[in-house]
């Protein structure tokens, strides 16, 4: 028996980005730059762990948006033909560095690296990724978990009940969908939680959520244990608090890891360094300057004019050192947590996938060594998932959590200031006549059904947390408006149409094809919840 | 932004600035602060114009009343603060004295004589905890996962949430 366990949770989201009517959507690129840097390099090193025999335990959380856009056909092509350009533009930089002994290695290192994202994405899984994160789930290394369907944040849009009721149950069908059984966890969008959430998802069969590292040591009654065993909520469903130590040292851009001088630089591209003629015709969309993903020098120091090329097996080596320095960490605390507990301690280590090969590049690598070294070289901690955690039988402490975020300051702000207060009047409205549609139509059928089905999706797509959050870091602004608006309208004509009986076939048509998520969603999820008829439910909690 | 050349006649393609409706809501931000947005639809203003008297509404202020309810019993208000609007201000950011307390904020405006004559009435909202609990009971469980039943919604909601709190029977 270890003295202790980690659990390693990566929270994987994005919101619902599809825009066939761009030949090039820098949007759809986040999408791209995800899969390209984050998920199939991760996909890769897990699979690699697995076939080699390596013992180890990730907890997943997979948005409901993003795994409807790795389903999607349409964004499937598209990332077949953005890789493609990527593969073309590396082999140009392998000639265009030939003979260099600092480029030209790290331009083949890059040709390679795409040349095996693309046989992983064509060759071995046929371009569709839930089946590869399903197959390590059956081979006991990751526990997949779920979050709201569109990203909503939640104590934001509790003002009508219903909207969080939908947000959630469509996230845990639409996952019971895809890999065949309801989820055990549920991530609280930006970790946002507020009194009551825990009845929802009991209602639903979810056994635990995650809060930020406040919401469970400021629960009440006082947590004997802290964050480092989860507690039991009012509604009987498990709540695992953060642990802040092991979160900074990943996470802060100046203590944490990914800071170092060894590691690649995310801002000096390829795409702003050479001339245009030449970078121009290759970047997405072409001739325009955002990054291209190929980057050749290393954070080197403070300034950011001075940078050095970067040197990889330099940065690999410093990857295994931070990994095994985390490590080392989690068995002290453990060690240290074990002599005040009378159980093995539990400490919860949840970060944003994003992260890992995208702003991190050397992410993966130091998740890779870190799995090695856990199971090869201690017998202190053991990795474990929330769900197995409560497997292990330990009663819990009763009590309730304390309403938090994992946002700047710790709970709603990021998400309601002046910057996005506006929307809240907007989004409160469209859900009270989403529920009113829902609870009038109880049977609808044909036309209608469709109209109301659409109606519920547009509604969940302007809920997503994404849209306030760029509201309040400034980036991107214009397009969180035209897509929070977008939605919002065609909710309103919706709600229009349907009430006055003269549903638009076309328009509804073009909408529900651009607005294509969630293809069985059921809008009778907005019924009022103080009229409806209780019915149960087709999914069975465990 | 741009007409959609697809859409229906009578399509809308603005957001409206107004619904139209008497709306009060409160929303919290952190242990001591809330958020307040309303609107009170023309035909209300009128009626109330209308049995005020003109002169009698113009005399009054627009004032925006949050209440503290009780730690233990929650119907009973314990203080109020009452905010002096500007007379189009729309929506408010309060600063609040308490963490993990309810709240509740109802809009009305001042009559001559400092009278309060409350207009409408917010959903109940807990400000969040901002440090450790002083709650040293310990109750420990076992989660029974799978003797759990499902549970009908409506009765399980009514027990925690404070929007569902307000919708329980005799509450407002």
């Amino acid at each position: 028996m270890p003295r202790g366990f980690l659990a390693l949770i990566l929270h994987a989201h994005l919101p619902y980005v599809k825009h066939p009517e761009h030949q090039y959507s820098l949007e759809e690129k986040w999408f791209y730059e995800a899969i390209t840097e984050c998920y199939i390099p991760l996909l890769q090193v897990m699979e690699r762990l697995q076939e080699e025999g390596v013992e180890f335990r990730l907890t997943f959380s997979l948005s409901p948006t993003l795994l409807a856009m790795m389903e999607n056909q349409f964004l499937q092509e598209r990332f077949s033909r953005y890789l493609q350009r990527l593969q073309y533009l590396a082999r140009l930089e392998e000639e265009r560095t030939a003979g260099d002994p600092d480029f030209n290695p790290l331009a083949c290192l890059y040709r390679k690296e795409f040349d095996s994202i693309a046989d992983y994405f064509h060759r071995r899984y046929h371009r569709r990724l839930v089946p590869a994160f399903q197959r390590l789930a059956e081979k006991g290394c990751l526990e997949i978990i779920v979050t709201a369907s569109t990203h909503g944040y939640l104590p934001l849009l509790e003002v009508q009940p219903e909207s969080v009721y939908a947000q959630i149950a469509n996230a845990v069908y639409y996952y019971a969908e895809l890999f065949g059984e309801p989820p055990r966890g549920l991530w609280l969008p930006e970790c946002a939680y507020n009194h009551g959430l825990e009845m929802v998802l009991n209602d639903l069969g979810i056994q635990y959520f995650i809060t930020a590292t406040h919401g469970v040591l400021y629960a009440s009654p006082r947590p004997k244990y802290g964050v480092y065993s989860p507690i039991l909520t009012p509604g009987g469903v498990a709540a695992f608090g953060r642990d802040p130590e092991s979160s900074k040292q990943v996470w802060s851009s100046r203590e944490g890891y990914p800071g170092d001088y060894c590691y690649r630089e995310f801002y000096r591209d390829i795409a702003y360094d050479l001339p245009l003629e030449y970078i121009g015709p290759h970047l997405h969309p072409p001739g325009m300057r955002t990054d291209s993903g190929i980057k050749y020098y290393r954070i080197t120091g403070d300034s950011l004019a001075h940078k050095e090329p970067y040197r990889p097996q330099e940065a690999r080596e410093k990857a295994a050192e931070h990994a095994g320095n985390f490590m080392f960490n989690r068995e002290q605390q453990v060690k240290y947590l074990s002599g005040l507990m009378s159980r093995p301690p539990l400490v919860v280590a949840p970060y944003d996938t994003e992260l890992f090969g995208h702003w991190w590049f050397e992410g993966p690598r130091w998740l890779e060594a870190l799995c090695r070294k856990i199971a090869h070289e201690q017998d202190q901690i053991k990795l474990i998932t929330p769900g197995d955690y409560l497997d292990l039988g330990y009663p819990l402490q009763l009590s309730s959590p304390s309403p938090s975020s994992w946002g700047d300051k710790g709970y709603h702000e990021v998400w309601l200031n002046g910057s996005n207060d506006w929307l809240y009047r907007h989004l409160h409205r469209a859900a009270i006549d989403m529920v009113e549609l829902a609870t009038r139509y109880r049977e609808a059928e044909g036309l209608l059904a469709e109209a109301l089905t659409q109606a519920s999706r547009e509604l969940m797509l302007a809920q997503s947390s994404d849209w306030p959050f760029i509201m309040t870091t400034k980036t991107m602004v214009e397009y969180a408006l035209k897509r929070v608006t977008t939605h919002l309208l065609n909710f309103r004509n919706l709600n229009k149409q349907i009430r006055n009986g003269q549903i638009n076939r076309s328009w509804l048509k073009k909408i529900s094809e651009e607005n294509d998520l969630f293809p069985h969603l059921d809008y009778r999820l907005y019924q009022d919840l103080e009229t409806t008829v209780p019915r149960e439910h087709n999914l069975c909690p465990r | 932004m741009a007409a959609d050349p697809q859409a229906p006649p009578g399509h809308e393609e603005i957001l409206p600035e107004y619904y139209e409706e008497d709306r009060l809501v409160l929303l919290p931000r952190n242990p001591y602060s809330l958020y307040a947005y309303w609107e009170i639809s023309p035909s209300t203003r009128n009626r109330i114009v209308e049995s005020w008297g003109e002169a009698n509404w113009c005399r009054s202020s627009p004032v925006l009343r949050i209440c503290k309810h009780h730690p233990s019993h929650r119907k009973t208000i314990e203080s109020h603060l009452d905010i002096d609007l500007d007379p189009d201000a729309n929506n408010w950011y309060i600063t609040v004295e308490s963490a993990d307390r309810f709240y509740h904020a109802e809009l009305g405006r001042r009559r001559p004589g400092g009278t309060f004559f409350s207009l409408l009435s917010s959903n109940l909202v807990c400000t969040p905890r901002d440090s450790i609990s002083h709650q040293v009971d310990e109750n420990w469980q076992l989660p029974d996962w799978k003797s759990r039943k499902l549970i009908r919604r409506i009765a399980v909601y009514h027990l925690s949430s404070p929007e569902l709190i307000r919708r329980l029977p005799g509450q407002k």
